[in-house]
């Protein structure tokens, strides 16, 4: 066991790296070098990374720790989680150096960058609705401001106030939900509102439903899940790149780790079935969030935006381990496949981050969006083309990268927990997804290349990223038992 | 017995009937006089000067995105000093007094780094500047 304070480490170094950032660049604002406002950030990123890497794997907080009565609760499923915040910070971090060095307003980026973290490490650790809504607007917040980092730009702005105006209705639901849910059960601590959910649902099923139902909304916008994903496309599309990385990774793990704890821990589906069954509910927004993500996915022209809805796409196969808490199969046939959604958004965290980093990468040359710009890239590029393809391939579910591995055990965690139907739409999907993921990689390797483009240099720092990104992708297809002891205890710890 | 919310509705329906039956009676017995003086906008016995919609300057916003901080910030330590002596002598003075200093601080690196950054300079329009100089 590990004291109370010290369980936070993790989260604190997102908040001592903020801190750090705001002091260096009150002393010549405006003019701190690009190095030293990236490096901050990284080595903070990593310090979230470690901390939470070394009490995950050494099981100091394998019981749970509750800290401040119970408001927070540091477990294995909160540091899994922010050791994938940890991890996507780190490349975004580092991969930002080169994409923003020439821009205005650099400190502020990292700065949000480091809040937004710090807001998602403690939407990992909330154990009660207030603390939960509270984290919640503090990794939104900052996340609208990054989105429309690019002022100048109109695609930017624009997904920057779709992403907030969605954002804020979202919020206003959720938060309107959880008054309902604390209405009916009378507690905001999510221990006590489960032991009142029985009684609540009993007596008031249509205020307590709602309320879950309208909870459930909240966090299906965080998570970027049908009905709630209109916002994705522009937002990831007009974001700077990295940033894109940054949302569509840690900030959709996030909004999943925080629907985890509040409906296992919050709503046991044993005593609320009577008034909402959230597993139905899962069950059909995994399939239209999996089939809506693809399809839209394959008609797309820009990579950008395709990687946009492939990401709504795997918010529906990380839907599948609520989806599949039917009981069927006892409690480790739920643990398997609750686990199995922890390890592929970790996977996820990786390939998805590079995938986006390469498109910084791409923007950075600026050599155009659509798939036909990225012709014959691979002879001019051919590192980070082998890098893209990893990524597309991992994504697909094919054996070079960590992504099949993680996408096996949903799928067979799912036929374990009775849903096999379910397995076999992700499985259909994820067929189609090869087609899309295979067109990029297509264009790199085969296509002919465009005439008269040179690419003048090549950027260090974004480099780094994408290759660290590619190299732990790969590394995590054996090495991923590293982890799964980890993810399928925390996963068992919950149910 | 009868439910209570039948009281709550007898209110609401008294509530929506005052006014209603105000305005349909005197719309019976008023004179119709139609002048142009009572077109014109009301602005509490002043003679109206320009349009509703005017420009506040965008830095009054910093000033109160400053403000709120400050706000939030007075509204935590009230109690916390109403309660400091007796929780001082239960838990000690670490316990009592670090979390807000701590608190401070982080407000007080804000405050810093919005400062340096310019956010209370205010910043005058060229024409400001010159009407001071005339």
């Amino acid at each position: 066991m590990i004291a109370g304070g010290l369980a936070l480490a993790p989260a604190g170094a997102f908040v001592l790296a903020a801190l750090a950032l705001f002091v260096i660049d009150a002393f010549s604002p405006g003019k701190t070098s690009g190095g030293v406002l990236a490096g901050v950030s990284a080595f903070g990123a990593v310090g979230a990374l470690a901390a939470s890497g070394v009490f995950l794997l050494s099981g100091a907080a394998s019981g749970g720790i509750e800290l401040f009565g119970g408001q927070l609760v540091v477990d294995g499923m909160s540091l899994l989680f922010t050791f994938i915040f940890g991890s996507v910070t780190a490349l975004v971090a580092v991969a930002s150096f080169d994409y923003v060095r020439e821009m205005p307003h650099r400190a502020e980026y990292y700065m949000l960058i480091l809040l937004a973290a710090t807001g998602m490490s403690l939407m990992a650790s909330a154990n009660s609705l207030a603390v939960a809504f509270v984290s919640l607007e503090l990794a939104s917040l900052p996340s609208y401001a990054l989105v429309a980092y690019l002022k100048g730009n109109r695609g930017s702005v624009e997904g920057g106030l779709k992403y907030f105006l969605i954002g804020a209705l979202s919020s206003a639901i959720l938060v309107y939900g959880i008054s309902l849910v604390y209405a009916s059960t009378g507690s905001l601590l999510l221990s006590d509102v489960a032991d009142a959910a029985g009684e609540a649902a009993a007596t008031y099923p249509g205020v307590f439903g709602t309320g879950v139902l309208m909870i459930i909304g909240g966090l299906a916008f965080k998570t970027a899940s049908v009905p709630f994903h209109f916002w994705a496309p522009d937002a990831y599309e007009g974001a700077p790149a990295p940033v894109s990385a940054f949302l569509s990774s840690a900030s959709k793990a996030a909004g999943f780790v925080l629907a985890f704890r509040i409906l296992l821990v919050g709503f046991p589906i044993q005593s609320v079935v009577g008034a909402i069954d959230w597993v139905l509910v899962f069950q059909i927004l995994a399939v239209l969030t999996m089939t809506i993500g693809n399809f839209a996915a394959a008609t797309q022209e820009r990579v950008k935006r395709m990687l946009a809805y492939s990401s709504i796409g795997h918010a529906g196969y990380v839907l599948i381990g609520l989806a599949a808490l039917t009981g069927v199969g006892g409690a480790s046939a739920g643990a398997t496949v609750l686990g199995a959604s922890m390890l592929h958004l970790l996977v996820y965290g990786f390939m998805n981050t590079g995938a986006f980093l390469f498109v910084a990468l791409v923007e950075h040359w600026e050599i155009g969006r659509t798939f036909e710009d990225y012709n014959g890239l691979a002879r001019q590029a051919p590192l980070a083309c082998v890098a893209m393809t990893v990524f597309m391939f991992s994504l697909a579910g094919l054996p070079v990268g960590g992504g099949f591995v993680s996408k096996y055990y949903l799928f067979a965690g799912a036929v374990g927990a009775g849903v096999w139907w379910l397995a076999l739409v992700g499985a259909i999907n994820s067929a189609l997804s090869l087609y899309y993921y295979s067109r990029v990689v297509k264009a790199m390797w085969i296509e002919e290349p465009i005439e008269g483009r040179t690419i003048a240099h090549y950027p260090t720092a974004l480099y780094a990223a994408v290759l660290t990104a590619a190299v732990v992708t790969v590394f995590l297809l054996p090495g991923l038992v590293v982890f799964d002891g980890a993810a399928f205890d925390a996963a068992a710890a919950l149910l | 017995m009868s439910n209570p919310w039948i009281a709550v509705g007898a209110l609401a329906l008294v509530g929506l009937a005052i006014p209603l039956s105000m305005i349909a009676i005197s719309s019976l017995l008023r004179p119709s006089v139609p002048e142009q003086g009572k077109r014109a906008v009301y602005e509490s016995g002043e003679v109206p000067t320009g349009d509703t919609r005017i420009r506040f300057n965008i830095q009054y916003y910093m000033v109160a995105l400053l403000f709120v901080v400050f706000d939030v910030e007075t509204v935590l330590i009230f109690p916390w000093a109403l309660i400091y002596s007796d929780a001082v002598a239960e838990f000690g003075l670490g316990p009592v007094l670090g979390p807000m200093l701590v608190f401070l601080a982080i407000l007080v690196i804000g405050l810093g780094w919005a400062w340096r950054t310019g956010a209370v300079r205010w910043v005058k329009s060229e024409r400001a500047e010159i009407k001071t100089q005339l």
